[in-house]
Order: C-alpha cells, then sequence, then structure tokens
C-alpha cells in the first residue's frame, strides 16, 4: 500500500495529467461518471479462471505496438516491481498466482492465473490458504510452472538484495515487519519461508500465524511470479527476466529500448485474462509528455503507439477539443483518492472538521488543478472503483460547497487553522484556492510552504505543527481492506512513518475493523463502505476531494487498451495492432 | 614543457581529490535519505538500519571514501545487493536504475558525443564561413542577409527552435522520424536522421556567434598591413587571405570554440529535453531529482575531469599557436 507521492519520490510516478507544475483550465465536460461504482466480485467457480480469454471484437494478430516513456522502468523482476508501469508491463511477460479480470469500467473479478482458484480458504479462518496449480503452465523455455516455481519466486523475495518490491506476503508468513531476519534467504536457498510448502507439484500451502484475509488480492501483485532456481540471476534478473506469460523480453537496450516477442510456450488455454495480438511490445524511453502527445497527435510513424505519460497537460485543451483525437483517447477517473487531511490532534473539535466538510469548493479546486481531464470529485473515503462502494455525501454541500451551512456548524467560531502545501508551484496554487475558499466560511487559514521533498516525511510525524495537508492513496488492490484501516486505524500510530494522518484512534471503529477483516474477503466488501459512511459521520477526520483521472491518447491504428480498474493506468492484455 | 606539464599534471590531480572530497561531503549533506529512497515503502527503522549496513553506509566516513576511491582505481566488491564485484574504474551501483554507474555513463556519454561533436562541426563550419565570407563581401546584400541571420540566431533558445523544427519537419512535412538515438556503428543512417535535428538548431544558434566573431576578426585582420603587404607583393587574393589573413583571424575563434564545446556537452540537458533524447545532461538532472548519490557523485567527478583536461590542454595548445607563450 502506498501513496503516490511516495512513489513520486521512487521516480516511479508517470502520472496521468495528475499535479503538474503548470496546469491549464478546460472547461468543457470531459463525460466522466465521477460515481462510476465498481461491481468487484472473487470467482467462485473454478470455470471464470480458466482460459482462453474472450476474444476481443475487432482484433487482429501482428504489428508492433510501440509504447513511448519519458524515463526507463526501474523494475522487470518481478520480485521487486511495485511501480505502476511495471505492474501494468508484467502481465505481458510475467503470470501470478491470482489476478484481475477486468473490463476496464470497474467491473473486476479476481480469479486464479497461474492456479485453479483464487484460492482456497482451508479453515474458513484465513490462517491456512491453498492453491491448486493448473496443468499446462509454462515457461519460455517450455518447461513447467509447479507450485515449486512459484514457492522460489517468493522465497526469493525475502532476500534484502532484492528490495523494491511490495513485502505483504513476506510480513504475512514471517509474522514480522522484519521478515528477512526471520528467515534468510541467502543461508537457505534450497527450502521455503515458514508457512510456505509445497506437498506436491500441484499444491501451494500457505500457512500463517494471524489471519489474512486478504491473500487472493496480496498474490495478484507480480511478486508471486515463478521462477526456477536455476534461472535466478539475483540483481541481474532486472535486467532480463524469465518469462512465462504470453510475451518474453527478446531485447533490452538499458534506458532507451525494450522489446517484448511472442513466447511459443505461453498456452492461451490456461490464461483467463491474456491475449497474445501483437508480434511485438516496443518500449521506448526519451520523450516527454508533449512531446509523446504532439507525435501520437501527428500519427503517421506513431499510428500503433501510446504515450505512458498521458495527454500533456499543455495539450489537454487541445485533444480533449478535437473529436478525431478524442476518438483515440482513454479517459477514466482512477483509484488514487485524494483528500485533504485533518490533523485530529490539533482540530479535535469535530464540529469545526465537519465544517471543512461543508465548505469545500471541489469544482473550484478541480477547476485550479486543470479541469475534469485531471480530477474528478470525491465525498467519500473510499474511491468509487473499491469493491462494494457506495456512493454518499455525509455533508451535502452542491459542488462548490454551502458557506452557509458550513457558519452554521461553526456557531460563530472562527478557527484558526495552519495548512502545510509542498514548494511545487502546483501546490502554491492549490494553497490560494484552498485558502480563499475556507476563509468565506470563516476559517482564518495560514498557508505554510516545506520542501516537496520531505514534506511527505514530515507530515506521517505524529507531532507535526500542521492542521490541514493534502494527501493521496492507492491501494494495491480495490478492497477497503487495503485502505479503511490502513488510514484510519489508531492502534498503528508511530512516532514516524504513519499512513494515519489524521492521527485518528476511536475504539469503536478499530473493533468495526477488526471484525471485518477477520471476515471471509468476498463478504467484506459492503461492510467497508458503511465504515467509510461512519469514519465521515462520527469522526470526519478528512475532507475526501477527488481521484485522479488518467488520460491517454493512442495512435489510430491501436486497439484494444484500456485503463485497468485496479491501478487506474493503460493495460496490454488485450491490446492490438490493427492491420 | 616536461616539466610544465609534470606541474599540471600533478596541480590537476590536486584538484580533482578536491573535487572528490567535496562531492563527497554533499552525499552526508543532502536532505534526502539515499536509503529511504531505496527502500521505498513498508520501510521501518530496522530494516532501513540494516539495508545501510548493506551497503556500507554506517561505516566510518574515511573508510567509505577509500574504498570508493579504491573502486575508482582498482574495482571493489559492492555486495550482492550491488551487483557483486564492480571492475576498475568503478564509480559505485546506481540503485535507481539497478545498473553499475559505469555502466550508465558508457551508454549515455556517447549518446551526448553524438549530439555535440556533429552539431559543433556544423556550427564552426557554418559560422565561420558565413563571417569570413560576409567579411570579405562587407556591405553587399549577402553581408547583410548573414548578419540578420546571424542576429536571429543569437537571440533565440533552442527549446523554441527545437520547438519549431519538430512541427516543421515531424509533425508537418513528416520527412524526418521522431528524434531518438541509434548507436552510429549499428545504423549510421538511422543515426543521423534521429539526431539531425538536434545538429540543427545547436548549428544555428552557436554558428552565429561565430559568424559575427568571424567577420569581425577577419576585418580587422583585412585591415592589417601585412595583409596589404602581402596583396602588393603579388600574392593572389586567395592565397592572401586564405593563408594569411584567415590563419591569423581563426586563432581566438578556436579559443572560444573550445569552451564553447565544452558548455555544449555540460548543456545538453536543455537539448536532450527538447527532442527526448536520453543522454548525460538528462541523465544526471534524473539523478539529482531522484537522490540517486552514486550517479550524481560520478557525474560531479567525471565533469571535473572534463574541465581540468580541457585547461591543460588549452594552455598547451597555446604555446603551440602562440610562440609568444612560453611554458615555465
Amino acid at each position: 500500500m502506498r501513496t503516490r507521492a511516495a512513489l513520486a519520490a521512487g521516480g516511479a510516478l508517470a502520472l496521468v495529467v495528475g499535479l503538474s507544475a503548470c496546469t491549464e483550465n478546460t472547461d468543457g465536460n470531459s463525460g466522466i461518471d465521477p460515481n462510476r461504482q465498481s461491481s468487484g466480485v472473487i470467482a467462485t467457480d473454478p470455470k471464470d479462471s480458466l482460459g482462453p480469454a474472450p476474444e476481443v471484437p475487432g482484433a487482429v494478430k501482428g504489428g508492433t505496438l510501440t509504447i513511448l516513456r519519458e524515463t526507463k522502468i526501474s523494475h522487470l523482476d518481478p520480485q521487486r516491481i511495485y511501480n505502476f508501469v511495471g505492474l501494468n508491463t508484467a502481465p505481458l511477460f510475467a503470470r501470478f498466482l491470482t489476478t484481475w479480470k477486468d473490463d476496464g469500467k470497474g467491473k473486476v473479478t479476481l480469479v486464479g492465473d497461474l492456479a485453479e482458484t483464487p484460492g482456497v480458504n482451508v479453515n474458513n479462518d484465513c490462517k491456512v490458504w491453498e492453491f491448486k496449480i493448473k496443468s499446462g503452465v509454462k515457461f519460455e523455455d517450455g518447461s513447467p510452472i509447479t507450485s515449486k516455481e512459484i514457492a522460489y519466486g517468493i522465497a526469493r523475495s525475502f532476500n534484502p538484495d532484492l528490495a523494491g518490491g511490495p513485502t505483504y506476503i513476506q510480513e504475512w508468513l514471517a509474522d514480522t515487519a522484519a521478515f528477512d531476519t526471520k528467515w534468510d534467504f541467502k543461508a537457505n536457498k534450497t527450502s521455503l519461508p515458514p508457512g510456505l510448502t509445497t506437498p506436491d507439484d500441484k499444491t501451494l500451502r500457505f500457512e500463517f500465524a494471524k489471519p489474512h484475509c486478504d491473500l487472493p488480492f496480496a498474490a495478484s501483485l507480480p511478486s508471486t511470479a515463478p521462477l526456477p532456481p536455476a534461472k535466478d540471476t539475483g540483481v541481474d534478473l532486472d535486467a532480463a527476466p524469465f518469462a512465462s506469460g504470453p510475451y518474453k523480453l527478446t531485447k533490452n537496450t538499458a534506458g532507451v529500448e525494450l522489446v517484448f516477442e511472442k513466447n511459443e510456450h505461453w498456452d492461451p488455454a490456461t490464461d483467463p485474462v491474456r491475449h497474445q495480438y501483437p508480434d511485438k511490445f516496443v518500449w521506448q524511453f526519451g520523450p516527454d509528455a508533449t512531446a509523446q502527445t504532439d507525435r501520437i497527435i501527428t500519427d503517421g510513424a506513431d499510428a500503433a503507439t501510446l504515450g505512458w505519460n498521458g495527454v500533456a497537460t499543455s495539450r489537454v485543451a487541445k485533444v480533449s477539443a478535437d473529436g478525431t483525437l478524442k476518438g483515440r483517447t482513454l479517459l477514466e477517473p482512477t483509484p488514487s483518492a485524494n483528500r485533504l487531511t485533518i490533523n485530529t490532534q490539533r482540530v479535535t473539535d469535530l464540529t469545526v472538521r465537519q465544517a471543512l466538510n461543508y465548505a469545500i469548493d471541489r469544482e473550484g479546486l478541480i477547476k485550479t488543478l486543470g479541469g475534469d481531464y485531471v480530477a474528478s470529485p470525491m465525498t467519500t473515503l473510499m474511491p468509487p472503483s473499491t469493491l462494494g462502494f457506495k456512493s454518499f455525501d455525509v455533508y451535502p454541500a452542491g459542488k462548490n460547497g454551502d458557506i452557509e451551512k458550513a457558519k452554521a456548524t461553526l456557531a460563530g467560531k472562527t478557527p484558526e487553522l495552519v495548512l502545510v502545501i509542498s514548494d511545487d508551484s502546483g501546490d502554491q496554487e492549490i494553497g490560494t484556492q484552498l485558502k480563499n475558499n475556507l476563509e468565506k466560511a470563516g476559517f482564518k487559514i495560514t498557508v505554510r510552504t516545506t520542501p516537496s521533498d520531505s514534506k511527505l516525511d514530515e507530515t506521517k510525524k505524529k507531532n507535526n505543527q500542521w492542521d490541514l495537508y493534502l494527501d493521496s492513496w492507492a491501494a494495491d488492490w480495490p478492497s477497503g481492506a487495503a485502505i479503511l484501516p490502513v488510514l484510519f486505524d489508531g492502534r498503528n500510530i508511530k512516532p514516524e512513518g504513519n499512513s494515519n494522518t489524521s492521527f485518528i484512534n476511536n475504539d469503536a471503529i478499530n473493533a468495526e475493523f477488526d471484525r471485518v477483516l477477520g471476515m471471509d474477503p468476498a463478504k467484506q466488501a459492503d461492510e467497508w463502505a458503511k465504515i467509510d459512511e461512519r469514519i465521515m459521520k462520527e469522526l470526519a477526520p478528512a475532507v475526501p476531494l477527488y481521484a485522479d483521472v488518467a488520460f491517454y491518447i493512442h495512435g489510430t491504428k491501436v486497439g484494444g487498451l484500456y485503463i485497468d480498474s485496479i491501478f487506474g493506468y493503460p493495460a496490454f492484455t488485450r491490446a492490438f495492432v490493427k492491420q | 614543457m616536461l616539466r610544465f606539464l609534470i606541474k599540471r599534471l600533478l596541480l590537476g590531480a590536486l584538484t580533482l581529490f578536491a573535487v572528490s572530497l567535496v562531492a563527497f561531503g554533499m552525499f552526508f549533506m543532502l536532505p534526502r535519505d539515499a536509503v529511504a529512497t531505496m527502500c521505498e515503502k513498508n520501510c521501518n527503522a530496522e530494516r532501513l538500519d540494516r539495508m545501510r549496513d548493506e551497503l556500507g553506509l554506517n561505516d566510518p566516513l574515511f573508510d567509505q571514501y577509500t574504498g570508493y576511491m579504491k573502486g575508482i582505481f582498482v574495482g571493489r566488491d559492492l555486495g550482492s545487493a550491488q551487483g557483486g564485484r564492480c571492475d576498475a574504474p568503478c564509480l559505485g551501483y546506481s540503485y535507481t536504475n539497478g545498473e553499475e554507474v559505469t555502466d550508465i555513463f558508457a551508454r549515455v556519454i556517447p549518446v551526448t558525443l553524438s549530439i555535440v561533436i556533429p552539431a559543433a562541426i556544423l556550427w564552426l563550419g557554418l559560422g565561420i564561413g558565413l563571417g569570413m565570407l560576409s567579411a570579405l563581401k562587407r556591405g553587399t546584400v549577402f553581408d547583410r542577409l548573414a548578419i540578420g541571420f546571424s542576429l536571429t540566431g543569437a537571440s533565440m533558445q533552442l527549446y523554441f527552435v527545437g520547438g519549431i523544427l519538430l512541427i516543421v519537419f515531424v509533425y508537418t512535412l513528416k520527412i524526418l522520424p521522431p528524434p531518438r538515438y541509434v548507436s552510429l556503428w549499428e545504423n549510421p543512417l538511422d543515426w543521423a536522421a534521429g539526431l539531425v535535428l538536434a545538429w540543427m538548431a545547436l548549428a544555428f544558434l552557436f554558428s552565429a556567434v561565430y559568424a559575427r566573431l568571424s567577420r569581425a576578426q577577419m576585418l580587422e585582420t583585412l585591415a592589417e598591413d601585412y595583409v596589404r603587404t602581402a596583396r602588393a607583393k603579388g600574392l593572389t587574393k586567395s592565397k592572401a587571405y586564405g593563408r594569411h589573413a584567415l590563419r591569423a583571424a581563426i586563432t581566438p575563434i578556436v579559443t572560444i570554440a573550445g569552451l564553447d564545446v565544452g558548455g555544449a556537452l555540460g548543456g545538453t540537458v536543455i537539448t536532450e529535453t527538447t527532442f527526448g533524447i536520453q543522454g548525460l545532461g538528462r541523465t544526471a538532472v534524473e539523478a539529482v531529482r531522484l537522490g540517486d548519490l552514486s550517479t550524481i557523485m560520478a557525474t560531479v567527478l567525471i565533469s571535473a575531469v572534463f574541465i581540468v583536461v580541457a585547461n591543460i590542454v588549452v594552455d598547451l595548445l597555446y604555446a603551440v599557436i602562440d610562440p609568444r607563450v612560453r611554458l615555465s
């Protein structure tokens, strides 16, 4: 789980058209439905996990699909992949224990990928999980994939040399955050971490000390990709991963180009989601968002190209106004949710926090950000792409806020609040917008600026001296379990490094978290939506603001691309090149 | 001469040593914790500390410095987290790129050289040629046009000229492919096609200064007595101007050209960004943005080596070009 800002620090942020330094207002309606609801499920019928994936209408085989990106992809070793570009490239060359069937419009189903089902909760206590591995799944050299190679992949993620990837499964198996001290991979290469066993070639078994009902979700991350021990080249695997998916890496000119070609040993009959339409996928690194957009608008040599860095902010008006160009764009809200966090240790008065919620002018804020091709308003803590999401607004105040209602809630008080923003120029504009907006309702807002490098770390400190700050959260899977307890369970508050930046700690809510986390994951979805509403009503620890919007353009010959509902970035599993 | 050279080399080495100390000091003064950047998410204090141990960042400063310097001259073992054995010249391991810094530089330096060197040949040829011709045709329409052209070039910015060239040749006429770097050895035609716009933009901007400078120099030289004497002695126009005047006029231009090529190599980030090519400049800027300290450190050291070596060469060249300069 992570925030986007943290990823930016890691250089992973290939953001859409988010908070860039230069923004441009675009009027006109993007046509995004801000209340698009996710209707996700976990597949209970093993048939859902079978291949082949249904044919994409109009899809043809052949051609080369090119993807332009400003900077190289930091990791290609599946056990180290954790940024969005890696997460959406990995399915081309790697398969995982589970994966998502996704219509690109929020309808998602968790299915088995290498596994026959998304996992069996053996004792219904989420402590023992079993996965049966499919027959006929193979590596790029034709050797079969068994539970042993999947277990080895998970084992090597304990190797401290291979930092960077998600750590959920390691921490759950070792029952400690310091998992690599509990089990030393380098000293035990031929054995497996505690709790992970392979009773036979077809069975993979997890035994946890505590219940972890989210395992089927966590298993959809690339860190469950298989690897034969003989093919483990340590840190060098990043340059030459060993493929199990429909494509294999055939050329890697570091920092310049990646070429993926068809893996003839991949069997579509075993794969419920991937296709193998183009002959090649080529990644080219270098051009920035503007150059990418201009090249793709020109089409011609770039007719079969996608710009990974999204429609450049300076080109949004042009692209959105031109019907033919707009026809080859992808535009969807993403699961990346932004909120104005209220530090409840300092702002202890609930009515003040409620008044902030009434006063907020979301439309004004979104205009400042660059319009509705950049952000889509939200009134809930969980983004609409979360399983079981229900649209509600505890503090209804219209698009522009209800100043009178806010004043009435404050009942004559004029709270003095400190809003901290980063020193990025984009943030400065947002600071001014929020100050002007909130002061109309009677708040007195002091805007403080802090270096953007350290802002995130500072706001995560328990004793920070600020009342309001902008936060964002993009969960690793669309379950409330990956959002609400992480952001609002007060029992985990530490001196620094907190995700619970509202520093809320409410016994009743904490108890609710425990209750729902203990439920079967398929049954949790509706409960999270109820807790979301309850937190907003009883605690108001933040002002939900907006979800980032993904806006991409591709050439005229590209088909089958979609914005995935899990991460909110372009996905390639159904892509094809029109001939 | 030899004594001078030894003295300059020793001084150069001393400068590099001082630069390495300062750059290493920066490593500790930067506000960002490099390890925290590597560890990214789910990091706790213990894990951070173990990573620091693994990377040797908990060792005494002196040991770290000597280890780094040893790596440059004889190579060193970086540990399995950083790809194991790193042969000399080892500049460390870049976590953000997942490769040895030496490999990164081996990749991006040819890119930057491929942009700057052909561009420099173009701008020198174009600039000096125009300047000389307009000096010889002083007051004519050609002279005015050439000076107008150079004035336009001198007052433009690279990102503007680059943008216009892209719009014209790539997006509108579509006669050139989008800029990209292909190795010269792999395909010379693609190499040239991918970089020609960058050369044109740089040549347009830089040649302006040379045109004006060489025109002024040439005019000054043409007015010298010895040129008149040469002509009076019966030398043809081309011999008198080409052999005598041009040679005298070009000396200061060569000196400036050295500085400009150096400046263009250092300032290549704007060219690279305008044309979306990943070379030395963008690598350095990216490293600063991400707090990739091994790469920053190596960039500082390599730039210092360039400058120190260039200075020694220029000093030596002075003596060769101008006999009045004595090396002692």
